[in-house]
Order: structure tokens, then sequence, then C-alpha cells
């Protein structure tokens, strides 16, 4: 359903002010989305006044500068720090990302931190995926293949290999399924462009056996054609891959295979 | 735990040109599915009579008469011209971030030109 407005223990309140310390001239104001699930309160935005002559580039190290020096109470998920793992997706700006590779000097004036949009908040910068992970396991993201033994090759011309590229790619962040509308109003039903993309991922492999029955088990009003191309995915997508484009060929198929 | 909040998600979010004609795209809808209701009725009426059309015309030429034409011309401009866009992608082209951002602009601009020509043709003008 579309709900454009949040539910009340959901709206946000002004939280703390941190004011700088360091006596620094080159301040920038973040403010980050605070949410503790021990006390019955409603989220907050905290502000912080951050030293950035003494920062790195990226978000995430203003996030590790704040937990180190100002306030080690916030909480978010990082791991790589190198865009491979996918943990600290958030959003930044207004713009869904990977807290490790966006810069913040492409933020204009205050820096502005969210979870990632329209999931239930676990704790700060937390939001929950289990939702979307049971969406992955229900397009069955494995090979399937039943006439080879499993101690033979199963070979792969170099064309049918290069169709995986731009889909074999995805870290699974999250960042495009949460930035999508359709996803924030129908997430229970349709796939979203993460799981899409996957499913794409599968359906082209030239050595997977299953393709009709993958084909046919996406091909649903709500799990596929709630797509309509608004295009928020691809923009968000810090890998540069392009889920609107694996989903309209995959609608593309449907209309023109017979399945 | 069934305390959760909702983080925000349309509040926060950043508008681009895709997701705005996107949403202009189903605005327009809504706007030529009373338009062309508004048009069906206008034409009944003409069919009762000179002086119903006598009223509708001079309705036509009062401002808001005139704000509704226009209107409705931009929104038909508009939602075609966003059609044809959503037609290519659905023959999976036009998926580039760089070609979104101009097949957009020249649906948001195109809607407006078309708008001042079908005026312009409209009137007589040219």
């Amino acid at each position: 359903m579309v709900k454009l407005s949040l539910p009340k223990n959901s709206e946000v309140k002004k939280g703390k002010y941190f004011k700088d310390k360091t006596g620094s001239k080159n301040l920038r104001k973040v403010n980050i989305y605070r949410w503790d699930p021990s006390t019955e309160e409603n989220p907050r935005i905290d502000t912080y006044e951050v030293d950035m002559d003494n920062c790195p580039s990226k978000v995430l190290d203003i996030l590790n500068k704040i937990k180190n020096e100002i306030d080690s109470t916030i909480t978010y998920r990082r791991s790589c720090a190198h865009g491979v793992c996918g943990s600290c997706a958030m959003n930044m700006g207004g713009k869904n990302g990977l807290a490790c590779t966006t810069p913040h000097a492409e933020i204009e004036g205050d820096i502005d931190i969210y979870p990632l949009p329209h999931l239930k908040v676990k704790k700060d910068l937390i939001g929950d995926l289990d939702g979307l992970y049971k969406q992955y396991q229900s397009i069955e993201p494995w090979l399937k293949n039943n006439s080879t033994k499993e101690t033979t090759e199963i070979y792969q011309s170099k064309e049918d290999r290069a169709k995986l590229d731009g889909a074999y790619e995805c870290i699974m962040c999250a960042c495009c399924s949460t930035s999508c509308p359709s996803y924030w109003w129908n997430g229970d039903k349709y796939l979203g462009p993460a799981v899409l993309l996957q499913a794409y991922r599968w359906i082209i492999d030239s050595r997977d056996e299953e393709r009709k029955a993958r084909l046919k088990k996406v091909s649903d009003e709500l799990k596929l054609y709630r797509c309509h191309t608004i295009l928020n995915c691809t923009n968000a997508c810090p890998k540069g891959l392009n889920p609107a484009k694996a989903i309209a060929e995959i609608k593309k198929m449907l209309a023109t295979a017979n399945v | 735990m069934e305390n959760r909040p909702l983080s925000p998600h349309i509040q926060i979010y950043k508008w681009h040109i895709s997701s705005l004609v996107s949403i202009s795209h189903r605005i327009t809808g809504i706007i030529n599915f009373f338009a062309i209701t508004l048009i069906c009725i206008w034409f009944a009426l003409m069919l009762l009579g000179e002086s119903n059309y006598q009223i509708i015309k001079i309705f036509l030429e009062t401002f808001l008469g005139k704000f509704i034409l226009i209107g409705i011309t931009w929104s038909f401009s508009f939602q075609m011209l966003s059609e044809i866009r959503h037609l290519i992608m659905d023959l999976g082209y036009g998926f580039e971030l760089q070609t979104t951002r101009i097949t957009g602009l020249l649906v948001i601009f195109g809607s407006i030109i078309l708008t001042i020509l079908i005026y312009i043709i409209g009137r007589g003008l040219i």
C-alpha cells in the first residue's frame, strides 16, 4: 500500500547537538539518524560538528571519526571499507550508496545520514534486511543442472560467459531495492531490483537447465511487473550495475518466449 | 521488537530526472482520465443544442477555461512523449544513466514545446 507518511512511532525528532571541541576552522555538520531499541523513544537526528582537516575522504571515515572521537554509542555496519562487502550501505545526502566508496565532498551542505529507506530499523543506521534475503532465497540462486554428473565440467563459451557481466558483480548491498518506491510500497510481494537482477543472472546462465521454470516463477504481476522503470535502482547502484535493464530483459524474454 | 520504527523513505530520498518523469507520467495519466471524461461530456452537451455550445464556448474563453485547455494539452503532450520513452525502454534500450537523463529532459522540454506548437497551430498563427 502506498503510504507517504511515517507511522507515529517512526516520526523523527530533533536530537542532541555535539559541538566541536577541537577548535578547527574547517567544520562540517553531520546529521545522523539515531534510534535506540532499549528506550521507548522515537528516532532522532543527532548533529555532530566534525573537523574536516583531520578526516579522510569518504563518508565512512566521518562515521569512524565520530565513533572514535566524539560519540562511541553510534551504531552502523561496516567491514571491508573497499566497496566489496556491501555492509555499509546507507542513505547519504538523500541517495543510497556505500559509505566506504561515497566521497563526502560530493554531498553539498550538511551531510545527512540515514539508514536504508523503508526498512524496520534495528538500531541507528542498521535496517532489517531479512525480508530481502528470504526473497533472494526464493529465486534459488544456485546452478541447477541435472544432465551432467557432479564430477564433469560444464563448458561455457566466452560469449555465454560474457552475458553474466554486469550481473554477477552484485554484492547484495540492497542499495537498489531500498531506493525503489515500488519496493517501498509492495516490498512484501514485489521482488525488487536486487533479487530480480540475480534472478536474471541465473536465467541467462547457459549452464543452467531450469531457465523456463525460473522465468515462470518470476512471471507474476506483483513479483516482476511492479517495476515501472523509475530507475532509482540504477542511479543508486554503487557498483555501476543496471538492475532496471535486467528487469526489462526479463520482461522481454517473457513477452517473446513461450513460457 | 514490534516497536521497531520504519526508516524514512520518500521524505528523504533525492529526486532525479527519471523519478520525476515517472511520477509525472502517473499524475498526467490521472489528469488525462478526467480530461477525456470532461471532453466527452462537452461533446454530449453540444449534441443537445446550440445554447449548450454557447455556454461551453463562453466558459472556454474565460481565464480558467483557457488554463484548463492549455493544461490538458500539456498533460497529453507529456503523457505521449513519456509513453514513447517507456516503449523504447520496454524494448530494452536507453537504460544507460546518461541516456535516461537525456530522454527524461527531452520529455520535459518536448512536452512544453509541443504545447506551444499546438497552441500556435490551433490559433492559426502559422
